[in-house]
């Protein structure tokens, strides 16, 4: 009887080693040290247009410029439609009057994504980024 | 090595069934304690997969001296020999991490192995109460470890775990001081293993674990170290 007690606290003893796994949940907290802001600069051939016109087309031209930071990705959209997107600085895409549902004035939208530079861990790899967002209105005739 | 192995423990066999004696002490023993292990690759694995962070990170643990413990049965065969059949149990690990406000990366390698073997005691010095005994241990040493590398960035998260084997020959002598009961024994034991460790292989797939810059070299865990713990012994059929 004695000699089971023993035997128990042997099962006992192999069944704790497991329970002793070696472990550390220490962490290594960063506060980033951020770059200079990222300054953007956008242009497009409807900056000087007062109210575009698409009747058979309109070609939409944009160069963006940024200082400190790098584009990540550019989309050109109008309600309820994709039209545009790349992720190239300098680019253009056409506009056609049945890109809309009606005929009449309309918000084309320019969403312009480019890093933060704040050096953070989703800025290294490409998840953190500021918005730039544009909007023109145009009109588009049938 | 392994064909010694099997030699000795045929030889430690015939030993414990050995008629002539039968009837000697038998007893239980259990060893807790801690140990230090060398694990050059697994450290230099972990510097390398640091190295591959897109941000700086740092090792916050590597391999450090952490728990190991053992159990067995011991048989006082002569009057200054003792042998046995043991089963330890080690573990360690390593950590890198890396966390800002926007997510984290961390690997986490956890190592634990577990030792059967043989071992004989040679008592050197012996009075009413104390025993201080040399001791050997030829073992056979099944080692796992776990690989896991996680990534949180905002809302997305990542993670992979591979799992490794490995199995060699292990060696340890030592010295031991027990303070004598009438049916136990306590004290402390320490000693030095040194190990001999196979190739590491991914369970699922076989594949051998190589080093990253040099594909032709495989990498290894190396439990030798020193080993220091507090022993008890249960003697089960005193004679005393």
């Amino acid at each position: 009887m004695k000699n089971k007690r023993y035997i128990y606290i042997l099962v006992g003893f192999l069944m704790l080693c497991n329970a002793c796994l070696y472990s550390d949940n220490e962490i290594f907290y960063v506060e980033p040290i951020p770059d200079l802001p990222p300054v953007i600069d956008v242009r497009t051939n409807l900056d000087t247009i007062a109210t575009p016109v698409v009747e058979d087309s309109l070609l939409v031209e944009y160069d963006i410029s940024i200082q400190n930071g790098k584009l990540y990705f550019v989309e050109a959209w109008l309600p309820g439609r994709s039209i545009y997107e790349s992720d190239t600085s300098h680019g253009s895409f056409w506009l056609y009057p049945h890109d809309v549902l009606t005929p009449g004035i309309d918000t084309l939208h320019l969403d312009i994504y480019y890093s933060s530079n704040t050096n953070s861990l989703a800025d290294v790899t490409g998840y953190e980024a500021l918005e730039v967002n544009l909007k023109y209105g145009i009109l588009f005739k049938w | 090595m392994r064909k010694l192995f099997v030699l000795f423990s045929i030889l430690g066999a015939q030993l414990l069934v050995n008629p002539t004696v039968y009837g000697q002490e038998t007893g239980l023993t259990v060893t807790f304690g801690g140990g230090t292990f060398r694990m050059d690759d697994m450290k230099y694995l972990q510097d390398y997969i640091l190295s591959s962070y897109p941000v700086e990170g740092k090792v916050t643990s590597s391999f450090p001296p952490y728990f190991t413990a053992s159990a067995g049965v011991v048989r006082k065969l002569y009057y200054h020999v003792r042998m046995g059949g043991l089963y330890s149990y080690s573990t360690t690990g390593g950590r890198s991490n890396y966390t800002d406000y926007s997510g984290k990366i961390s690997t986490d390698m956890i190592a634990v192995s577990h030792r059967f073997g043989a071992f004989v005691n040679y008592t050197i010095l012996e009075n009413d109460r104390l025993d201080l005994s040399l001791f050997g241990r030829l073992d056979v040493n099944l080692t796992d470890m776990s690989i896991s590398s996680s990534v949180n960035i905002l809302t997305l998260s990542s993670g992979i775990t591979n799992n490794y084997r490995s199995i060699g020959p292990a060696g340890s002598v030592g010295l031991e001081l027990l303070y004598k009961f009438k049916e136990a024994a306590i004290g402390i034991e320490g000693g030095y293993m040194v190990d001999m460790p196979g190739k590491m292989t991914e369970k699922d797939t076989g594949e051998e674990l190589l080093d990253p810059d040099d594909r032709q070299r495989e990498l290894t865990m190396d439990w030798t170290g020193w080993r220091l713990g507090i022993k008890g012994i249960v003697w089960l059929n005193s004679t005393r």
